[in-house]
């Protein structure tokens, strides 16, 4: 859906694609003050500058054509498209993917070295002693991974997943927790992980977003959109919000009472109107033709966009996949049904939220974890399960990543007697699909599931990992901002080898 | 003035490496500005002792020298730290900060700096402390002479001669200038972000007079609207939000009066280097008032979360966006990247950064728990003459509330004689709660006494009142009278303003955090300006009463004559806010990876003349939109161009896309439907639901106005960091979370969607089409001339004459075979015109600025 006109923010985006290297390699040689001083004799010389206008000007090619046409990764990916189902709330891990035979024996006494991470001792008096988990876990699968009763229709594909079950992160609170595991960062103002996939990547069908967020029925997660937003880079790159029912896309249709014939009238006439005699010329000329054209690209993804979440040519027995002919299920069965026909159709990067609002309708299980990811794993059991098997048997699994987390997961010890709180310190995620070693768990948090302490993977090493997979360097996808380049994982992350296939 | 011994001099050469004494200047002056300057310096000198300068050190106090150059345990001053009797209070000298001074006095005072009383050393020019690098930026302009361009009279005014010369100089030839209606709108939407109404622009056109430019130039500079547009190009730069972000993304109270601030002094041209005090210091001003506290919001308008992940990191995270915004609003620089080690690019250290930060460590922010805080603002003695009258006016009321309370008391009594138990109507009194909750005081009762009091007061009065004697009568109700009264006469409550605030002259210590992780503090500093830029101590000798006066010093610093970058910077971005692009195109970054300016001597002379026009920014619109430069037509030269090439000379109009807001406003006007109201709370437009719906609870901080309200200008509009307006957003509005230098253009699908059928630009299609109704009667052809007059101040062509009549023709006659209403031929007259109005505001040539 891009139109054919580079964003002014290229001018500085692109400055550095090949000057980065020998700058860098200059200030590692001279180091400290004499560095400086290179990089001042660099710039008289007009180093800088010089790069940038020779990066916009190769950029007057390919790049420039569109901010979103399909663009080489930087080496062959492994997966083309991205799906990312984002528990919002906070998973418990112990009760999911993570069993921890010491803690059900211990359950009831205070957890050792409590006080020892200062940020749990400052929710002390929130918290109880250990809560064992209720649940029963089985091995599943050739792999023999145990996953426990809340997900057996997940399990039953755990020969494709690989369990991230070191997954750590920095932030108690969900709002921070939320952006850090979208941006990279705990504070507002980055940009998503779609974001920077679509920024490196662009996107295959000019008809629909390049990045699609379909929320719960319940509502958006806390933050709203800064989740999906675009950050310091130009709103091309934002996620844009599908709605699986009436209109997909805002402003989508016209008002009640104009009829398609009447708007192909108006586009007509407004496109005479911006007809200049003689053309524009001058730079200003792309822009406006451009702005031609984006009129053109509304009217086609009038039609384009209902007809991806027109689910009416899907057979019953896809449909039952997905569990859309159960209550339950239907709602988050019907966005990944949708979302696998948007990756199907060329969108880059899909995230389909489990969760929305406030409390109990998210996975925010404060007051009893069984009552609430009883709710929320058989929401999502099937249709995840559903989506798997539904990209497999059409070929899409083995070029699509599938990626399955919450902002964090949860205490092992009590909270209101049968809840859990919050927990960053060690939790579990899985992705799937495309270039993903599957049927295996990596990583593991101590005996009571608290903490992440073998083969830990920081939210960083995840986004690494997500980059690595659809082809991108996370070190060398960058974006001039303030007076750095900055990157999805900032100066962080480390891509995850033993989760590739 | 240097009246120390050589003999101490050559004592410090001689006793150690002189890299390793401490210097006066950089390590032991910050100590003992922080620490003693209190007492012991300027008009306050204690015991006679002035310790500003190693001469008045020496000199010492009543009790004789405070040092002997050489013997630290003879000197009182160490003596004095060391045995803990100074400072007095709590705080102490640091062991640190005690071995420096020892150090000092061991080398023997060495070296002596060149400070004298007669220079204070925060308000002086910035002397460098060690060789500077000789970037450009980093030396102060100096005021170039008004080249002669070799073509006579194109000049209008100076800027037009460095623009001609440097043509010349490439042998271009500028392009003709614009036809009057071109640039007659073209000054209308950049001074006031409006169009020109058909009335003003038929006045304009037919005023032949050789002063109509320029005299349109001096009435749009004096319009409201001029300070409403300008003052949203500054709140881009200064990441203004009216909320806080993150979970909650609670709305920062009172923060629009900042907004309103803003645009006052654009509006009656604050002297720039005034509004760059105000904005950093307001409060440390001698003579702070309400405006200048209220100022000083642009030092907490970045996000803040209310439960953060780890409080240290986002105190520190708060500072760092101050920081960040007052270095690259003011400065034009990216010290902000020296937070975590040595900037990759530019000459600022780390040690750099957190000297800086020195200067902002002192700030606290007014907070209750999760709850955002403002604080009343006013001068000092209206502030203390408020809080006096309230406090005589409580005691007045309380002495009265006491008098009538036992009046009252004894006609209660009374009655309980009478009816033992009670009368009838009073029987609730006999429940012992009831009595407890009216003889409780009033703000100390309970919620459940309240709700009694309330309950049961009318009835209780009534029967007083019949019970009371003539003269109590009388007595209660003057006593009444008089409350009343002394409520009416209570003072009106000062502003309230989105501040943060410093209450003591002792700054807290600031240390450098090892790869920026507050765990690991090291090295003690002390708040300076940037070694590159004569690292200028910022700890005031005169400090407020309640503060540091660290920020008053920066502020000082950055306007003293020799700055070199702030009246570059801002002259940048005037320039940019005119032709798009600013002299210097990195307008954020002035550093050493920043731009280098296409004129640097335009720059330079801009900036030397801004200052000497007493930092007039309405004198440098005079000088640029008085110009030929401003006048250019968009006429494009191939030769032209390709000569021009890299050079990014001045020698045609670059058209370009109006920001979101001069569109969304444009519309309002052309509709007839702007309500130019100014100033005040914000305003909250009615969204889509599926807007609303990205939030976690739908709609919350998101009170729709009403709608005479939300058709206020966009810059009233109240920015929620979490929910954008779809037409705003569409069209790139900035991103608050940090400094915007430079609006985006994107254009995508979307985009185009929100303005086809986005319920804003209806409404306003349909407002244009009564509006074109009402005043061109039924007759289309006047319908679509005057639309063309509204939306572009010009006839249509004969071309799109015929082809707007064929569409209306068309879309009529479509509409009445769809509807079967009585009049249905004028109501699809009317969809026809209004979905022909909605074309017009869609078209290129009304997006964009030529």
């Amino acid at each position: 859906m891009a139109i054919p006109f580079k964003p002014k923010a290229g001018r500085r985006a692109t400055r550095l694609a090949c000057g980065e290297t020998r700058r860098e390699f200059l200030w590692q040689a001279g180091g400290g003050f004499a560095g400086t001083a290179l990089t001042y004799l660099l710039a008289q010389d007009g180093f800088f500058g010089a790069q940038a206008r020779a990066a916009s000007r190769t950029a007057g090619g390919a790049e420039a054509a569109s901010p979103l046409a399909p663009k080489q990764p930087h080496f062959e990916a492994r997966a083309k498209r991205c799906i990312f189902l984002f528990m919002y709330g906070g998973g418990s891990q112990v009760d999911t993917f993570d069993p921890k035979p010491e803690l059900n024996r211990r359950h009831g006494e205070p957890m050792p070295d409590f006080d020892a991470d200062p940020l749990l001792a400052m929710r002390r008096s929130r918290l109880g002693g250990l809560l064992g988990s209720t649940r029963t876990f089985k091995k599943y699968g050739e792999s023999g991974i145990e996953v426990s009763d809340l997900y057996p229709n997940v399990a039953s594909k755990i020969d494709d997943i690989a369990v991230i079950r070191g997954t750590y992160a920095d932030s108690f609170a969900h709002g921070s927790g939320l952006l850090q595991m979208n941006t990279g960062f705990i504070r507002q103002g980055h940009p998503s992980v779609g974001s920077w996939v679509t920024y490196g990547l662009g996107t295959e069908n000019q008809d629909l977003p390049a990045y699609v967020v379909l929320l719960d029925h319940r509502g958006g997660p806390i933050s709203g959109p800064p989740n999906w937003s675009s950050g310091f880079m130009p709103a091309t790159y934002q996620g844009t919000q599908f709605r699986s029912t009436g209109d997909p896309i805002l402003h989508l249709e016209p008002p009640e009472g104009v009829s398609r014939e009447q708007q192909r009238q108006q586009l007509d006439l407004l496109s005479k109107f911006d007809d200049l005699p003689g053309g524009a010329a001058g730079p200003e000329s792309d822009e406006l033709e451009a702005r031609i054209a984006s009129y053109e690209l509304a009217f086609r993804m009038q039609q384009s966009a209902p007809e991806a979440v027109d689910l009416s040519s899907e057979t019953q027995a896809t449909k039952n996949l997905y569990g859309l002919d159960r209550k339950v299920t239907e709602k988050f069965g019907r966005n990944c049904l949708i979302a696998r026909r948007l990756v199907e159709r060329g969108v880059r990067f899909v995230q389909v939220y489990s969760g929305g609002g406030h409390g109990d309708d998210t996975w925010d299980a404060h007051g009893d974890v069984d009552s609430n990811h009883e709710l929320h794993c058989a929401e999502t059991d099937l249709p995840m399960a559903g989506l798997l098997s539904d990209l497999h048997s059409r070929g899409l699994l083995e070029d699509t990543l599938v990626v399955w987390a919450g902002e964090f997961g949860r205490t092992p010890t009590s909270q209101n007697t049968l809840g859990r709180d919050h927990s960053p310190r060690g939790f579990s995620t899985w992705i799937a699909g495309g270039g993903v070693k599957g049927g295996q768990a990596v990583g593991a948090t101590d005996d009571f599931g608290y903490k992440a302490v073998e083969n830990t993977v920081h939210v960083h090493d995840l986004h690494a990992t997500i980059l690595h997979l659809m082809g991108l360097d996370h070190t060398l996808l960058t974006y001039f901002h303030g007076g750095r380049d900055m990157r999805l994982t900032d100066v962080h992350g480390r891509v995850v080898r033993e989760l590739l296939a | 003035m240097r009246s120390v011994p050589a003999v101490i001099l050559m004592s410090a050469a001689s006793a150690v490496s002189a890299a390793a004494a401490p210097d006066f200047a950089e390590d032991v002056r910050p100590i003992l500005a922080r620490r003693c300057f209190a007492c012991h310096a300027g008009e306050m000198r204690m015991g006679e002792l002035d310790l500003r300068t190693p001469e008045s050190i020496v000199k010492g106090g009543s009790k004789g020298p405070a040092v002997t150059a050489g013997s630290p345990d003879a000197s009182l001053l160490y003596r004095r730290i060391i045995d803990q009797s100074m400072p007095l209070g709590e705080e102490k000298v640091s062991a640190d900060e005690a071995v420096v001074i020892r150090g000092w006095i061991e080398h023997g005072l060495a070296p002596v700096p060149p400070a004298s009383e007669a220079q204070p050393a925060a308000s002086a020019a910035p002397e460098p402390a060690r060789p500077r690098i000789a970037h450009w930026a980093f030396t102060p302009p100096e005021r170039p002479a008004v080249p002669e361009p070799a073509e006579k009279g194109w000049a209008k005014t100076p800027v037009d001669a460095f623009i001609k010369s440097a043509l010349e100089q490439n042998g271009i030839t500028p392009a003709p200038p614009a036809d009057r209606r071109t640039w007659l709108r073209r000054a209308h939407f950049i001074l006031t972000g409006l169009p020109p109404t058909p009335a003003e622009a038929e006045a304009f056109l037919a005023d032949e007079s050789p002063e109509a430019y320029d005299r349109l130039i001096d009435d749009l500079l004096d319009r409201p609207a001029y300070g409403e547009r300008w003052a949203r190009h500054w709140l881009d730069v200064v990441r203004y939000a009216e909320s806080n972000g993150y979970e909650r993304d609670g709305a920062k109270p009172h923060a629009w009066r900042y907004r309103d601030y803003v645009i006052e002094a654009f509006q009656k041209d604050k002297p720039f280097d005034r509004f760059l005090t105000e904005q950093l210091a307001g409060d440390e001003l001698e003579g702070a008032d309400a405006e200048s506290q209220i100022a000083t919001t642009f030092l907490r308008l970045g996000t803040w979360d209310d439960e953060p992940a780890d409080p240290r990191v986002d105190r520190y995270d708060q500072l760092d966006d101050v920081l960040g915004v007052a270095s690259t609003t003011f400065l034009g620089l990216t010290i902000r990247c020296a937070r975590c080690h040595d900037h990759k690019f530019e000459p600022f250290s780390q040690k750099d950064y957190y000297r800086l930060l020195a200067v902002f460590e002192p700030l606290k922010r007014p907070q209750d728990k999760r709850r955002d805080l403002d604080r009343l603002v006013g001068a000092e003695g209206e502030l203390a003459a408020y809080r006096t009258a309230m406090e005589k006016a409580d005691q007045a009321v309380g002495r009265l509330k006491r008098d009538i309370g036992k009046t009252r008391q004894a006609i209660l009594d009374r009655l309980f004689e009478k009816a033992p138990g009670g009368p009838e109507d009073l029987s609730f009194l006999n429940h012992a709660e009831t009595v407890l909750a009216f003889r409780k005081d009033e703000k100390q009762r309970s919620d459940r006494q309240k709700e009694l009091v309330e309950k049961f007061e009318t009835q209780l009065d009534t029967a007083i009142l019949r019970e009371a004697s003539g003269e109590e009568a009388a007595k209660l109700g003057e006593w009444n009278q008089r409350v009343e009264a002394i409520e009416a006469s209570r003072p009106a409550e000062p502003p309230r303003a989105y501040i943060w605030f410093e209450d003591t002259s002792i700054p807290p210590v600031t240390r450098l955090f090892a790869r920026g992780d507050t765990t690991q503090p090291a090295d003690v500093v002390f708040p300076s300006t940037p070694a590159v830029l004569g690292r200028v101590p910022l700890d005031p000798d005169e400090r407020p009463m309640y503060s540091t006066g660290r920020r008053l010093a920066l502020a000082r610093w950055m306007t003293a004559p020799g700055n070199p970058l702030v009246a570059r910077v801002i002259v940048n971005r005037i320039w940019q806010w005119y032709f798009g692009e600013g002299l210097v195109a990195s307008e954020n970054d002035f550093g050493v990876a920043g731009e280098r300016p296409s004129d640097p001597e335009l720059l330079d002379y801009l900036a030397t003349e801004l200052r000497q026009s007493g930092w007039s920014l309405k004198h440098l619109h005079r000088l640029i939109a008085k110009s030929a430069a401003f006048r250019l037509s968009s006429q494009w030269d191939e030769a032209a161009a390709a000569r021009s090439m890299n050079k990014r000379l001045v020698w045609r109009w670059q058209p370009r896309r109006l920001e979101a807001e001069a569109v969304r406003d444009s519309m309002l006007a052309i509709s007839g439907s702007l309500n130019t109201k100014r100033g005040g709370p914000s305003i909250f437009p009615e969204l889509p639901q599926a807007v609303l719906d990205g939030q976690s609870r739908p709609g919350l901080g998101w009170e729709t106005s009403e709608a005479a309200e939300a058709d206020r200008r966009s810059v009233y509009i109240f920015i929620k960091r979490s929910v954008a307006v779809p037409e705003l957003e569409m069209l790139d509005s900035p991103d608050t979370t940090s400094s915007c230098e430079h609006r985006r253009v994107s254009i995508t699908g979307p985009q185009a969607l929100t303005f086809l059928n986005g319920d804003f630009t209806h409404a306003q299609a349909e407002r244009l089409a009564g509006r074109l109704l009402r005043e061109a009667g039924t007759d289309r052809p006047s319908q679509v001339r005057l639309a063309f007059q509204l939306a572009l101040n010009r006839p249509p062509t004969a071309d799109q004459q015929q082809e707007a009549l064929r569409f209306l023709e068309k879309q009529a006659l479509q509409v009445m075979a769809e509807t079967s209403a009585p009049d249905a031929q004028a109501e699809a007259n009317l969809r026809a015109l209004q979905a022909f109005c909605l074309v017009l505001l869609n078209m290129n040539e009304f997006f964009y600025l030529s």
